[in-house]
């Protein structure tokens, strides 16, 4: 287990905490989702998690024993795999994953074993030999990922992972992902794209402001105490409309031609059905009590544009 | 010692397929070792210049003139291109370029040669230098007096021979063509194991070879804040950080490699300068013959390899980019450079600028390799020098240290 407890951490120029108190529990074994906008505090939480930063206050303890103990006792339990492709652009795929295997102090038997289970589970058997800088997109996330196996951690952070690769690409490492969850890794998954975070993970933090604004597997994240409405629209909701709804409803939201309302219940919807007719517009799709990790998300963090 | 040794094989591997790196530790000071030992040869040999490129415009046209002429193709540094038809033609050739100096002898430059040595009386007639703006003061300076010697010597040969004719001494007139009664000697001050004897300052590929060698191995500014600067900015030292490499381990793991190089950049100058520049017209490089002088040499060498890398280090801490990194580097290799006399010889710099020399940790090496190169110094005689050196060193590692983990609290 790891449990964060009441976590604060501060940059030295930020005249707020980019972790303001943050507890979670990481069950063993499991795929972690932690979600936030740009400037959350996910970047700050993993490198504290890593050991790259101390917290101000409060603790990190993973199997009941304090985060630097728990380095100093298993220098090789946590890896990160970072968004950067964190390599060497000049030496060969095969030159990096030696590197990084001698580097973490790995004898040359062990190098050779891990490097090799490394290629084979990242499927970069056809590109050992070729630069790293040469390799496209997608490879150079599988080599990340690669290298971030070499050491066989127990816990790995993965900061979005599939950033910049094809669909194809995305598939395999997502696929990748959950073979090593199911091999008992505890994983800790940052990314924007929600629908991998919903397909993927089985628990899931959203953070904004450096606090936790909801941790939860996903079905409590997603079950809705107030029942809201989706509509998804042939066109932009008028302004008038919108204004109105703005106004009766608790919360609104709407982003592009999708409209989110709530409360929303069987007995007053047929009247915002009227208002739309009204207005000119029949929806291309409804849905009443349903809502999706990114409406969630959308709703818990705001619609303010981030850095 | 595995971590190391993965360190030490990567920086390898990264400076091996560094092409412009490896240009600028090699390629570069090699070539300018050939090209300034070629081109200051001259600036290493007190008094003029040789091949000092003259030619005359005789107006007179008399014997006394031809004479004067044919005294000054007897001077070992000056080089008569010939004859010009007139003034004007003169001034052509020196503006294209083509001539440095022209003698212009007047009309009645015989007449007043031989007047002069009858009489006291100031002559009217004035001997015209025409030279090249571009040549330096000293050297016209060098010049003038060069002629006005000759001038003398045809004047008191003139006295001369009038005296021998009238004392029917004859041999009188042969006294001015004979050289100094008393042969100036010129003797290097060098230690007690004095074992050649040489110049009083240093020849051209003696202050070239070490000062480029210097120069060059601070360049391993380049490939250094290369890789650093990738390392720092593809996330690769927080994921060594993560992997609990210490960054002491790292700044380890790029010193070896990177003092080696030094090593062999120092082997490759000596050779250039033994075998390369003879070969291009120049003088060879003359190494101390005895081991323990050799010894010095390379404990000098091995003083300036960890400034070189901890200067580098440190500019690759407070580059943010490799632009960055090649201007504050390549700059402040240029500013120490020109300021500790690798660029100019400190010799020929004015007082202030040589005291100003020793703010620069590339003249407390010049100095270290002079002791030795020059004044056949040995390890007691480069203690101060590689110390400082050393100390300069440790100054730049402790600085990156502190920026490095100044940096690493500020973009986590």
């Amino acid at each position: 287990m790891i449990c964060i407890d009441k976590l604060v951490y501060r940059y030295r120029s930020a005249n707020r905490p980019a972790l303001d108190g943050v507890s979670l529990q990481i069950a063993p074994g499991s795929l972690f989702g932690l979600l936030g906008p740009n400037g959350a505090g996910k970047t700050t939480l993993i490198s504290l998690l890593s050991g790259l930063l101390s917290p101000h206050h409060g603790s990190i303890r993973i199997r009941d024993t304090a985060l630097t103990d728990f380095r100093r006792t298993y220098p090789n339990a946590i890896a990160l795999v970072p968004q950067d492709h964190a390599f060497y652009p000049m030496l060969t795929v095969a030159e990096n994953l030696a590197f990084f295997a001698g580097v973490q102090g790995l004898d040359r038997r062990t190098q050779a074993s891990r490097s090799a289970a490394a290629i084979e589970f990242a499927r970069l058997e056809g590109v050992t030999r070729q630069l790293a800088g040469e390799l496209s997109g997608g490879l150079r996330r599988r080599l990340n990922l690669a290298i971030g196996l070499l050491a066989d951690p127990d816990i790995l952070l993965l900061d979005e992972p599939t950033v910049g690769v094809d669909p194809q690409s995305r598939h395999f490492l997502l696929d990748a992902i959950r073979t090593l969850a199911k091999h008992g890794k505890t994983i800790i998954y940052t990314s924007h794209y929600m629908e991998e975070v919903e397909a993927l993970c089985d628990d899931i933090a959203i953070i904004d402001h450096g606090r936790v604004l909801t941790h939860g597997s996903l079905a409590t994240l997603l079950a809705d105490d107030v029942p809201s409405l989706h509509l998804r629209l042939p066109q932009p909701l008028p302004a008038t409309l919108a204004h109105t709804w703005a106004t009766r409803h608790a919360s609104f939201t709407t982003c592009g031609r999708e409209v989110t309302l709530a409360p929303v219940t069987m007995a007053t919807l047929p009247r915002i059905l009227a208002e739309l007719a009204d207005a000119g517009l029949a929806p291309l799709g409804l849905s009443l009590g349903e809502r999706n990790l990114e409406q969630r998300f959308m709703q818990l963090t705001q619609r303010s544009l981030r850095d | 010692m595995t971590r190391l040794l993965a360190l030490w094989r990567k920086e390898t591997l990264a400076l091996l397929r560094d092409r412009h790196g490896l240009a600028a530790l090699f390629i570069m000071p090699a070539i300018f070792i050939l090209v300034m030992s070629l081109a200051l040869r001259d600036a290493f040999v007190p008094g003029v210049p040789a091949d000092l490129g003259y030619a005359v415009v005789d107006l007179d046209d008399t014997p006394t003139s031809a004479a004067f002429e044919a005294r000054l193709g007897t001077v070992d540094i000056l080089r008569e291109f010939g004859r010009l038809a007139d003034e004007q033609t003169a001034r052509r050739e020196i503006a294209a370029g083509r001539i440095a100096f022209v003698i212009v002898l007047p009309e009645g430059f015989g007449a007043a040669l031989d007047a002069a040595a009858r009489t006291d009386a100031p002559s009217a007639t004035t001997l015209r230098l025409l030279a090249d703006p571009t040549v330096p003061l000293a050297v016209r300076n060098g010049f003038r007096q060069q002629v006005e010697a000759e001038l003398s010597r045809q004047q008191l040969a003139s006295v001369l021979d009038r005296l021998g004719r009238a004392l029917m001494i004859p041999e009188l007139r042969d006294i001015p063509e004979r050289r100094p009664a008393l042969e100036v000697a010129t003797e290097a001050v060098r230690g007690e194991t004095t074992l050649d004897p040489a110049p009083v300052l240093p020849s051209s590929v003696q202050q070239n070879v070490p000062a480029w060698l210097i120069f060059s191995m601070f360049f391993v500014v380049v490939p250094i804040s290369a890789v650093f600067i990738a390392e720092r900015q593809h996330g690769t030292l927080q994921r060594l950080a993560t992997q609990q490499v210490s960054f002491g381990l790292i700044l380890a793991g790029k010193l070896l490699p990177f003092f080696v190089v030094n090593q062999v950049q120092a082997v490759v100058m000596v050779l250039v300068g033994r075998y390369l520049v003879p070969l291009a017209g120049g003088e060879a490089l003359v190494l101390p013959g005895n081991g323990s002088a050799l010894f010095a040499l390379w404990l000098m060498t091995a003083a300036v390899s960890v400034a070189a890398v901890a200067w580098a280090l440190l500019i690759a801490s407070l580059a943010r980019t490799a632009e960055q990194a090649t201007v504050f580097g390549g700059v402040g290799n240029i500013l120490m450079g020109a300021i500790g006399g690798i660029m100019v010889p400190k010799f020929v710099m004015p007082a202030g600028m040589q005291a100003l020399t020793q703010l620069s940790p590339m003249a407390w090496a010049l100095d270290g390799f002079h002791r030795v190169m020059l004044r056949n110094g040995g390890s007691s005689d480069i203690v101060l020098p590689a110390a400082a050196l050393v100390c300069f060193a440790l100054a730049a590692l402790v600085v990156a240290i502190l920026l490095n983990r100044r940096a690493r609290r500020a973009h986590c």
